[in-house]
């Protein structure tokens, strides 16, 4: 069927979608939660700065990045927040649970890297 | 990190994963001003007057001191109040002044208790 | 109330009794009083809004959530729908998401149990199950809650065997979660009533098992 709908002519020519509307991550992807350390304000708790973990899932639709608006900032630029799983054994080096334990939590885009 | 960054770079509310108490399940039955301080938070949410994220970090910038010893609600009408002055839609003596009307509204309900308790 | 019924009046814009207080409020008390009234006197905003705020607060209760659990068990196409869009399937059953959050329903099953928390502040699904309780919102449960889960939990008595993973969600972003407890054995015969009866707060947050002994106190 697939195949099929790709040898059809198309109606209209592609679409082009905007910076940031497509997301950079895929369900599944190994990544890592960068070490930054911005003062002020942020929402990527520190005892998952540095750890890897894969996407679980990605968060539509798109939103702002929190860090800024937490200064007021209520219009801009979307991008995906991520919901990233990582296992207990990776924050903790003592976890005393068991091994299959884990953590999920979303981060933003501009937050991740590819491992 | 040294002691100063540490400080600088640990927001008083980024606590997962630090030693604590063990688990103490407590709640109580919010006070009616609570409840109006919660309705007030969501509608400046909805106008953007203050939004979620600035009440946080609003929260955040009180420090570790008042983070810790406020209660839950004082923390963000307190945050409130510094956010509004820094937007320039309040100034701090317009608080003050509305401060000493709203509390002297209550001189006047003790001295009628006390007028409705001598007749 | 004794003197409102006084008749007396003043020139001040309110009446004690509207504002539901009979002693001299507080600092905190005054302090919400002022802004409150200052940024409706600028026009920011009118009274109603508070008002009407405080109702959908005061309409928003475990009971929402337990209704949504209890369809989930008994209607295996809504319990699909609910965890494909949570927000979505709530919306079915009536419950709007005034705070603008999405929602992702989290399945605890035979291999999986899961927990919610907010480790920087007090991230809830609110529009499903109201304010959260003050233990959800203080220290010691965000700190443990993602470094220990299992001894967290023990103090909440719920025991998980090692076999069954704990996922423990940290929300800080715009979504919020609703773990969907486990369907105890025992409850065949139950109908949505009677299960919904029986899904508290707490199997909602993921600290204790749902139990067809407990019931959801109001």
């Amino acid at each position: 069927m697939q195949d099929n709908i790709a040898e059809t002519k198309p109606l209209a020519p592609k679409a082009v979608p905007a910076l940031g509307e497509t997301a950079v991550y895929a369900k599944g992807e190994a990544v890592r939660i960068l070490d930054r350390t911005p003062i002020g304000h942020y929402r990527v708790p520190l005892y998952l700065r540095g750890k890897h973990g894969v996407i679980e899932s990605v968060i539509e639709p798109t939103g702002l990045n929190n860090e800024e608006e937490g200064y007021g900032r209520n219009a801009g630029s979307k991008l995906h927040y991520y919901r990233v799983a990582i296992p207990m054994t990776e924050i903790w080096p003592g976890y005393t649970g068991s091994p299959r334990d884990g953590l999920r939590i979303e981060i933003f885009e501009t937050w991740l890297e590819r491992n | 990190m040294t002691q100063t960054e540490q400080l600088l770079k640990r927001l008083p509310n980024d606590i997962g994963g630090t030693s604590a108490d063990p688990i103490s399940v407590v709640d109580h039955e919010l006070e009616p001003w609570e409840r109006r301080c919660h309705a007030l938070a969501d509608v400046l949410d909805f106008h953007k007057i203050i939004n979620t994220e600035e009440k946080r970090r609003g929260v955040e910038a009180l420090g570790t001191e008042l983070v810790g010893k406020l209660s839950y609600y004082e923390r963000w009408i307190a945050c409130f109040a510094n956010i509004l002055f820094q937007k320039g839609i309040l100034t701090p003596e317009e608080l003050a002044l509305k401060m000493k009307e709203v509390e002297s509204r209550w001189d006047d309900f003790d001295k009628e208790s006390t007028q409705a308790a001598r007749s | 109330m004794a003197h409102e019924e006084n008749g007396h009046d003043h020139d001040h814009d309110h009446s004690h009794a509207e504002i539901g207080q009979t002693e001299r409020p507080g600092y905190y008390d005054n302090l919400e009083t002022v802004v409150r009234e200052l940024l409706v006197s600028k026009g920011y905003f009118g009274p109603d809004e508070i008002r009407r705020q405080i109702e959908v607060l005061d309409s928003r209760t475990p009971a929402l959530g337990a209704m949504v659990v209890a369809r989930a068990w008994a209607d295996d196409a809504f319990r699909k729908r609910l965890l494909d869009d949570g927000r979505a399937a709530c919306e079915e059953l009536g419950i709007t998401f005034y705070d603008q959050t999405g929602l992702i329903v989290l399945e605890n099953t035979d291999k999986v149990h899961n927990l919610i928390v907010c480790t920087l502040c007090s991230c809830y699904p609110r529009p499903v199950l109201g304010l959260p309780p003050d233990w959800y919102k203080l220290k010691p449960y965000r700190a443990r809650a993602v470094s220990e889960p299992r001894k967290v939990l023990a103090e909440f008595g719920t025991i998980i065997p090692d076999d069954v993973e704990i996922r423990v969600s940290d929300s800080t972003a715009m979504v919020r979660f609703l773990v969907l407890p486990k369907r105890p054995e025992g409850t065949e015969d139950f109908d949505e009533v009677q299960l919904a009866a029986i899904v508290t707060r707490d199997t909602m947050i993921g600290v204790v098992e749902a139990s067809k002994d407990i019931r959801r106190g109001e």
